[in-house]
């Protein structure tokens, strides 16, 4: 722990005890696969951190860039490096039932040796999309750890 | 079961790293595929590895092939993870040398049960390995005691691999599982042993 802390900017505590379960009323806008965040509910362990709580900033911590990788291979026409984003936050997205982001991430994977005014939409449905579950995770976070 | 993971996405992996310390492994987790053909040819390898097909550098159906060519009495049992679908990924993962195939996102029980059977076919593996070493211990014992072996006329002592002269049982002890026990045959008895006790007993009773 004391090495984590090392690398990190912050720290907050949470609770080691039960987490609210998903269907406690999850904090979603459609975003986020209720679904999805109950099975991973279900694989939480008695005095573990809460594992959606660390998901979430797991993946609040690295969506973001893909999400600019995959701009700026769109820029430079690099195909390759697209797919290749766009396939990772496809499977980040989908393991945390972040499902419009995943259909849109899977849609970029097959699409980025299209037309650069197609892969431009569809960068632009994506951050849209992003936003939006950036918001219902936020929120979900801040109803977990409050 | 110590079992590794090759995950480059953050999310998958943790949740993947959760989930097997839940049902009992311990987890090696690597972040790419270049650590992961590492950890696959050490000493003390994992035994059961669950591979992303995807991943920058080394992908899974490479590093599948690399272990294959390895060989080896006991090679790690293999599970794809991917997103790709359809049997065309399927048949090529396989051919590859994987095990099993799992596609994403994938059910939690199915891959419990997945590994399971990679546990059993790994312990059926070194079971199996350990019977044939100790086989092929019994073989060669049985190899050292066939062909022609060199035997004094008189003395009957076996010339041995040495170039040294041992007694038959001792030659035997040395080269099997053998034990002996001593006594004396009816023959010998008639022949050497009777006229033996009747000297000896004429020496310590004189003729009355």
């Amino acid at each position: 722990m004391a090495a984590d802390l090392l690398r990190m900017d912050d720290y907050l505590a949470q609770s080691l005890t039960r987490p609210p379960r998903a269907n406690d009323t999850v904090a979603t806008t459609g975003a986020i696969d209720p679904a999805v965040i109950v099975s991973l509910d279900e694989a939480w362990e008695e005095g573990e951190p809460d594992l959606v709580v660390e998901l979430i900033d797991l993946y609040l911590g690295d969506a973001p860039q893909w999400v600019e990788s995959m701009r700026a291979a769109a820029a430079g026409v690099d195909a390759r490096v697209l797919k290749r984003a766009a396939h990772t936050l496809k499977g980040s997205s989908g393991s945390l039932g972040v499902r419009q982001v995943a259909e849109t991430c899977r849609m970029l994977e097959l699409s980025c040796s299209e037309s650069a005014a197609r892969v431009e939409e569809l960068l632009q449905q994506l951050n849209r999309e992003f936003a939006t579950a950036r918001a219902a995770l936020a929120a979900e976070r801040l109803r977990r750890v409050a | 079961m110590r079992v590794l993971i090759a995950e480059d996405d953050t999310v998958s992996r943790r949740i993947l790293e959760t989930l097997l310390r839940n049902w009992g492994h311990e987890v090696i987790t690597t972040l790419d595929g270049e650590e992961a053909w590492q950890a696959l040819h050490e000493l003390n390898a994992p035994a059961l590895a669950i591979l992303d097909v995807m991943m920058p550098g080394v992908d899974g159906l490479e590093i599948c092939r690399r272990v294959r060519e390895l060989g080896g009495a006991t090679p790690p049992y293999i599970i794809l993870l991917t997103a790709k679908h359809g049997a065309r990924a399927i048949v090529d993962g396989m051919e590859a040398g994987a095990d099993d195939y799992l596609t994403k996102p994938y059910d939690r029980d199915e891959l419990r049960v997945r590994v399971q059977v990679g546990v059993r076919i790994v312990e059926l593996q070194t079971r199996l390995a350990g019977r044939v070493k100790e086989l092929e211990g019994a073989l060669e014992h049985v190899r050292q005691l066939q062909g022609i072996l060199p035997i004094c006329c008189y003395c009957k002592k076996i010339r041995g691999d040495q170039d040294y002269w041992q007694t038959v049982e001792s030659y035997i002890a040395d080269h099997s599982e053998a034990e002996f026990s001593h006594g004396i045959c009816p023959n010998c008895y008639e022949t050497t042993v009777k006229d033996q006790l009747a000297s000896f007993r004429a020496l310590v009773q004189p003729p009355v």
